[in-house]
């Protein structure tokens, strides 16, 4: 009953981002994390997957950070996100997102080019020739990981929960060496630009690793 | 099954968690968190949290007796973690005076400081303070965090900007909070950033910063800051909570160090490092004071200062004024300590203070690190995520006049050989 992603390398920069813009994009239930006070986290990650259902594909995934759902007696997530709009560069992986996960996505294809450079790996994002994002990040040391992750996702139907378990080698690290560019270009139309902090606090960077999603959990909502 | 469990390949570790993963919870019961809290803090209590709040059965002077919370043994050790950078707090004059307080006011002020509680003996502290500061007035506070909260909330509102530093204290951040004023933060001592987003503000302006920052022991860039502040009509705070009486011809801190005291606004200070003792204050003009008098919630509504503390703290201040040359002492025994570090390889980061950052950069080696260290004779604590950034973390050492240079080397000795020994340095 789980779904499983095996990709070359997943790559985070997390980003300091005013919680006005956090709040605009969540829905009512959903609670930012915030890193300093009226300041949430944007996260911007760029996927190399390489098996799933759907063939090899690129991903790349724009999220607001948010209050993980805590439980008594069950696995403590790491983090919670809201994925409020993913690109894929296949129509197969986007039609297949779109009916198991109920992930918003951009519906035209997207190209994702990975540079890996030694210790510096980038995304380069486009949509039709015009430029969308680039994201750059650098390792640290890596680690054997296995990170439970909470995605929650709203669309017209209802919210629900996926519990995402990322086994892979991650670095993890606060050096603040990467980079962020946004362009002004309507896949964006969420963020005000300007006030995303151009550097991540945080760049993670997970590679030769399986992402295993338990069956999706519809949500009650108010 | 506890939430901080093994994993479907049996791996557990408290380390994958820390404090930053149970501050938010969903779910409509507050107590959500208590059980994955209670179960993560089970299994992190032995593996090195319990260097943490330590019962220390002795006066923090340079060696402390020690209550290990792991084997429940009392150790005699090398005190680096306590600030009382100046000695003070078990200074004999400071202890009489205290003593005589408690004989004719008894253990409380019994009452707020605007209705009944306050004594002959605030009214000395805070004259003391404005003198020793070269500023009109000042006022007293119970703890420098409510200082910081007091001020901050009395004179900002709703609609106003607060634009503070990425590493402010949580008073400060909390004062901010409580002003209900918009809050945005700049990079860590970085003038350019502060003018990006004083750029963007309109309306009244604060800017805080602090003199010295209390997890890298670095000073503040405050030239090109207050630079920024004028340019911009922000009006700037400094909090000296680690600077005052320290820094400064007349130690009167970090902005008479730089020469700008008088372009700074607000002096805002701590009674609990430099002296060792308890609270807070702000010096300013006659004006400001009683403004934030009728206006400083948290001073308002809390106990004034005991006035065996304000007695103390009035004799440390005393000292401060009459012996410069203890001063010179704690600056002499920063720039040893500085260069043993250094002839070691052990690495303080931006320091160039008292407070000095020993640098593990190891978040899974840093309790072992503090627990040998302790073992072998040294009391100072370990400082991790999400205190400091991820693969950021220390022991952070806290340097005092009282200490020799003996006692410093013996740190070095200690802290060189357990860094060794534990592949951190070579």
């Amino acid at each position: 009953l789980k779904t499983q992603y095996g990709y070359a390398d997943a790559i985070s920069g997390f980003f300091e981002f005013p919680t006005d813009n956090a709040r605009r994009i969540l829905p009512p239930h959903l609670e930012p994390i915030e890193l300093h006070h009226g300041t949430s986290i944007f996260s911007m990650v760029a996927f190399d997957f390489t098996e799933s259902e759907v063939g090899p594909y690129g991903e790349v995934v724009m999220s607001v950070i948010v209050s993980p759902l805590v439980k008594a007696g069950e696995r403590l997530p790491k983090s919670a996100f809201y994925p409020y709009l993913v690109g894929t560069t296949t129509k197969a992986a986007r039609d297949h997102a779109i009916e198991r996960w109920h992930l918003p996505h951009w519906m035209e294809d997207v190209a994702i080019e990975f540079h890996r450079d030694g210790p510096r790996i980038a995304a380069k994002v486009e949509v039709g020739g015009a430029a969308v994002a680039e994201l750059s990040i650098s390792d640290h040391s890596w680690n054997p990981v296995s990170h439970l992750y909470q995605s929650f996702m709203k669309d017209d139907e209802g919210a629900y929960l996926a519990n995402i378990v990322m086994d892979a080698e991650q670095s993890e690290h606060e050096e603040e060496t990467g980079r962020l560019v946004l362009h002004d270009h309507p896949f964006n139309r969420d963020l005000v630009i300007s006030d995303v902090y151009e550097i991540p606090f945080r760049e993670l960077w997970m590679r030769k690793g399986v992402q295993t999603f338990d069956p999706l959990i519809q949500l009650q909502t108010a | 099954m506890t939430a901080v469990q093994k994993d479907e390949a049996g791996r557990t570790a408290f380390s994958d968690y820390d404090y930053s993963n149970f501050y938010y919870g969903a779910g409509d019961d507050p107590l959500n968190l208590l059980g994955p809290f209670r179960d993560w803090y089970r299994e992190a209590l032995p593996n090195g949290y319990y260097l943490y709040s330590e019962p220390v059965t002795s006066a923090p002077t340079t060696r402390v007796s020690v209550k290990n919370r792991k084997t429940g043994q009392v150790q005699d050790l090398l005190n680096l973690a306590s600030y009382n950078y100046l000695g003070i707090s078990y200074r004999p004059e400071v202890k009489q005076a205290a003593i005589e307080a408690i004989e004719r006011y008894g253990l409380g002020a019994s009452g707020s400081p605007i209705l009944s509680g306050t004594m002959d003996i605030h009214v000395a502290l805070a004259e003391a303070m404005a003198r020793f500061k070269a500023k009109d007035a000042a006022i007293l506070f119970p703890t420098g965090y409510s200082a910081n909260v007091g001020f901050i909330s009395s004179l900002m509102r709703a609609g106003d900007n607060i634009i503070l530093d990425q590493y402010s204290h949580a008073s400060i951040v909390d004062g901010a909070i409580l002003a209900k004023s918009k809050t945005v933060f700049f990079r860590h001592n970085n003038p350019m950033d502060l003018e990006r987003k004083l750029l963007k503000c309109t309306g009244k302006k604060l800017v805080i910063v602090e003199g010295v920052y209390s997890m890298d022991g670095d000073v503040c860039q405050l030239p090109e800051i207050v630079e920024v502040c004028k340019r911009h009509g922000a009006r700037i705070l400094v909090d000296e909570a680690h600077s005052t009486f320290l820094f400064g011809p007349n130690g009167r801190g970090v902005a008479e160090h730089f020469g700008l005291d008088k372009e700074v606004d607000f002096h805002l200070g701590t009674f609990s490092k430099s002296l060792g003792g308890q609270g807070g204050f702000v010096c300013g003009s006659k004006d400001l004071v009683d403004y934030v008098n009728a206006f400083g919630r948290s001073r308002f509504f809390s106990c004034n200062l005991a006035p065996p503390v304000a007695a103390g703290l009035l004799a440390g201040v005393q000292i401060v004024e009459n012996e410069p040359a203890l001063r010179a002492k704690l600056w002499s025994n920063v720039a040893f300590l500085r260069r043993r570090f250094a002839e070691e390889g052990i690495d303080i980061g931006k320091s160039t203070s008292q407070v000095m950052p020993v640098l593990v950069n190891n978040d899974a080696k840093v309790f072992a690190v503090a627990e040998k260290i302790q073992e072998r004779g040294l009391y100072l604590q370990p400082v991790t995520y999400p205190a400091v950034p991820k693969h950021k973390s220390r022991l952070r050492i806290s340097v005092s006049a009282a200490h020799s240079e003996a006692e410093l080397e013996e740190a070095v000795r200690v802290i060189g050989g357990v860094l060794r020994d534990e592949g951190i340095i070579a």
